[in-house]
């Protein structure tokens, strides 16, 4: 029987699944000391990624995005409600994250998870604090009634970076949105129910900015910074970074989160790949 | 070797239960023997007396579980003078997509001198241990016996932090310190 | 108040849809079907793929042209509710749920009274085909996310095949799948019409396979029935509404041809699902 050479305990041989399962931080050590990671990308790689427009016809705006094994679906609702009294001709941005049992044994039926009260309320102030849509363009008669836009977001399923995917759903959904023209009439909104939507009798969200995410981990001691972490990855790390620019680069927000002390200067080195991922996901965003 | 024509899915029919015996992966009901799950189907002939046995392989394993006499690979979660309580992680070399509870009760640690054991001498919380399914215990965890050479503590961590190596069946050095703990060891196979 | 949830304003409905005068609404008394393609006894063209949730033990994805539903199949894993005592035989769990922008109104996040009747039914569609006798003292939990759905009938069909398949695809011994398949009965004669005319309610409706939300709206009954194709057994029934036993019958005879098609589906899906694991591993 062949003696491992890493451990220093006897010779216990086992398969590498078992192996990780016991030990997922060595396992994992041992593929990052030779520059990659378990599933053969580079530290730097992001995995492939795809977005569909328009994929649930009973909601206003829809898209689906997948990131590797990550899959998000998102759909935008519109409907009437009155304003704030405080703002009177602004409508209201909902968005919510749904980590469901489906997608993964680590989210449990019941309230939302801890991780999804987060991702919600990081793209709620996204949406809000860059300004991404002027909440005025949501009003219908002012101090009577505006929009609210539900924006749900359903995680189909989970295998990490659940920022990253559900960010870039919310804005390509939004991207999506088509609302019927409404008329304000004594205290009734109506639309036209005629077949066709088109620009006469319905209109899109004017979007001032698209902020899209890149995140990243840190493994270890050694600081070694891992974009796009799937879900193995992101157990066995604790610290993430976050990173959301929007088309001129410009920095939306950047969160950095969990253990493990970071430099300036990877800081620094997230915020340009950051800026670069951000470029490809916009550019594949804009082919369909 | 394999075909497309070979692969089954459940319900799908077999042969006849005089030309074949159900194996695992298939079922009989009245005079046919059926697939219980998608993979492919094979035929295994013992001997020319008997009738061949009919197996389907599963494509997609199901997920691991523990069975009757399973060799497993569990983690102590707590200690007390009766029983170790471990979380069971790998089922004969599977690993468990959720770990599965189980005990080592004080007279299963070992075959020989029962009444000595010690559960504080045998595990401590952390170790890593190798154990055999005895019964499907209670409601809540499976009984597991470390009885036999092989089975016991595999991996394990010194009070100091340093990993442990095994010098008798009953003692494990910590390869920092030098210090000897006590543990109930298996023999490296 | 829900503090777990970005909040939103209180109280918001979907805006009354006013259609023009010359707008013309699909009834069931013109020639066609809604879609204005099918026949009465054909079924929308079924996509079903299996394994796309990489955390679950098995997944598969069913659509209906605008019903998309996602199931994910996890276990057998420890029952996590303790104090039943020993258990010989494992436990089936599905649970359904309807993404909020899944209906025409929006749909609230709380579990509402339609999910748990529908994650009943498709429990008990799916028991009798599940080998629970080979797993004890474990779970096996199916959740189904319903992403868009169209026509309840067509819904709940299509979870138990979606279920089924995702059993499968989780390697979980069964006797045979299920095959979920609806119809609902529509009169061709406009009400108002019948009830001038006495004795027409001998005039029996159209059952039509399949039917979406549209014409859901018309139908006096309807019909959702499971079936193990190749054992040829019924697992459930549904039957709701008003009909006369000649429609019924002939209804489950139409669905149990239609579950036929429908196994056949699954049947192919499930081999590609095969080879692809196959090519993967070369």
């Amino acid at each position: 029987m062949t003696s491992t050479s890493a451990a220093p305990s006897p010779a216990f041989t086992f398969s590498a699944s078992t192996f990780q399962k016991l030990h997922p931080a060595e396992y994992f050590r041992k593929f990052i000391s030779q520059g990659v990671r378990p599933d053969g990308r580079l530290l730097t790689g992001f995995r492939p990624t795809t977005v569909h427009y328009g994929v649930i016809s009973t909601a206003n705006g829809s898209a689906m995005v997948r990131v590797g094994g990550t899959t998000v679906v998102c759909g935008v609702k519109a409907e009437v409600a009155e304003p704030r009294l405080d703002s009177p001709d602004q409508g209201y941005l909902v968005p919510n994250v749904d980590l469901s049992p489906i997608c993964s044994s680590a989210f449990r039926p019941g309230p939302p998870s801890e991780q999804a009260q987060v991702t919600s309320d990081a793209i709620d102030r996204v949406l809000k604090e860059s300004k991404v849509l002027d909440l005025k363009d949501l009003c219908i008669e002012e101090g009577k009634a505006v929009w609210s836009l539900w924006i749900d977001v359903v995680c189909v399923s989970y295998d990490g970076n659940i920022y990253d995917a559900a960010l870039a759903s919310v804005m390509a959904a939004l991207a999506n949105v088509r609302i019927r023209k409404p008329t304000y009439d004594e205290g009734i909104v109506k639309v036209s129910g005629a077949q066709e939507l088109d620009d006469d009798n319905s209109f899109k969200l004017n979007l001032n900015r698209t902020p899209l995410s890149a995140s990243f981990v840190l493994f270890d001691t050694s600081l070694e910074l891992l974009a796009d972490p799937n879900f193995a990855e992101e157990s066995i790390c604790e610290g993430q970074i976050s990173v959301t620019v929007d088309e001129e680069g410009q920095i939306c927000a950047l969160s950095k989160v969990g253990g493990g002390s970071s430099s300036p200067s990877i800081l620094k080195e997230c915020v340009d790949r950051a800026k670069e991922r951000s470029k490809d996901l916009r550019a594949l965003m804009q082919q369909q | 070797m394999t075909s497309v024509a070979d692969a089954v899915v459940p319900g799908q029919r077999l042969g006849h239960i005089q030309e074949y015996t159900a194996g695992p992966g298939t079922y009989s009901h009245q005079d046919f023997l059926y697939a219980s799950v998608v993979g492919l189907k094979h035929v295994s002939r013992t001997s020319a007396s008997e009738l061949p046995v009919m197996t389907v392989h599963r494509e997609n394993s199901q997920s691991a579980m523990p069975g009757m006499e399973a060799i497993v690979i569990c983690k102590v979660v707590r200690v007390n003078p009766r029983f170790a309580a471990v979380n069971i992680m790998v089922v004969n070399g599977i690993p468990c997509s959720d770990d599965f509870q189980g005990v080592i009760r004080v007279q299963d640690v070992r075959a020989t001198e029962k009444d000595k054991v010690k559960i504080y001498n045998s595990f401590r919380p952390g170790d890593i241990v190798r154990a055999q399914v005895i019964s499907l215990g209670d409601a809540r965890s499976y009984f597991l016996s470390t009885a036999a050479n092989e089975l016991g503590v595999i991996f394990g961590t010194s009070v100091a932090g340093g990993s442990l190596v095994p010098i008798s069946w009953q003692e494990m050095q910590c390869t920092k310190t030098k210090a000897i703990e006590l543990r109930k060891c298996a023999k490296p196979m | 108040m829900d503090r777990k949830r970005v909040p939103g304003p209180e109280l918001s409905v979907a805006p009354l849809v006013e259609y023009p005068v010359d707008h013309k609404r699909w009834t069931p008394y013109g020639e066609t079907r809604h879609d204005a393609k099918r026949q009465p006894e054909d079924m929308r063209p079924i996509y079903l793929k299996t394994g796309l949730i990489n955390q679950a033990n098995g997944s598969a994805y069913i659509e209906l042209e605008k019903t998309k539903l996602a199931c994910g199949v996890y276990g057998p894993r420890p029952i996590k509710r303790t104090g039943q005592g020993f258990s010989g035989k494992g436990v089936l769990n599905c649970e359904i749920k309807f993404a909020t922008f899944s209906c025409a109104k929006r749909r609230s996040n709380m579990r509402d009274p339609q999910e748990k009747e529908l994650s009943l039914i498709v429990t008990q569609a799916l028991t009798p085909a599940v080998r629970l006798e080979l797993l004890p003292k474990s779970a096996i939990d199916v959740y189904i996310t319903v992403l868009e759905s169209d026509g309840w009938g067509s819904c709940l069909s299509a979870a138990i095949t979606c279920a089924s398949a995702a059993l499968a695809h989780a390697g979980i011994e069964m006797l045979d799948l299920v095959a979920g398949c609806s119809a609902s009965y529509i009169s061709n004669v406009p009400e108002s019409s019948s009830s001038s005319t006495s004795g027409s309610s001998s005039i029996p409706p159209q059952i039509y396979m399949d039917a979406d939300l549209e014409e859901e709206k018309y139908e006096q009954g309807a019909i959702v029935l499971a079936y193990m194709p190749s054992l040829n057994e019924v697992t459930h029934v549904l039957q709701s509404g008003k009909a006369e036993s000649t429609t019924i019958s002939q209804s489950v005879e139409h669905c149990v041809e239609a579950c036929n098609k429908i196994y056949a589906v699954m049947h192919h899906a499930l081999l590609e699902s095969i080879n692809e694991s196959k090519n993967n591993s070369l």
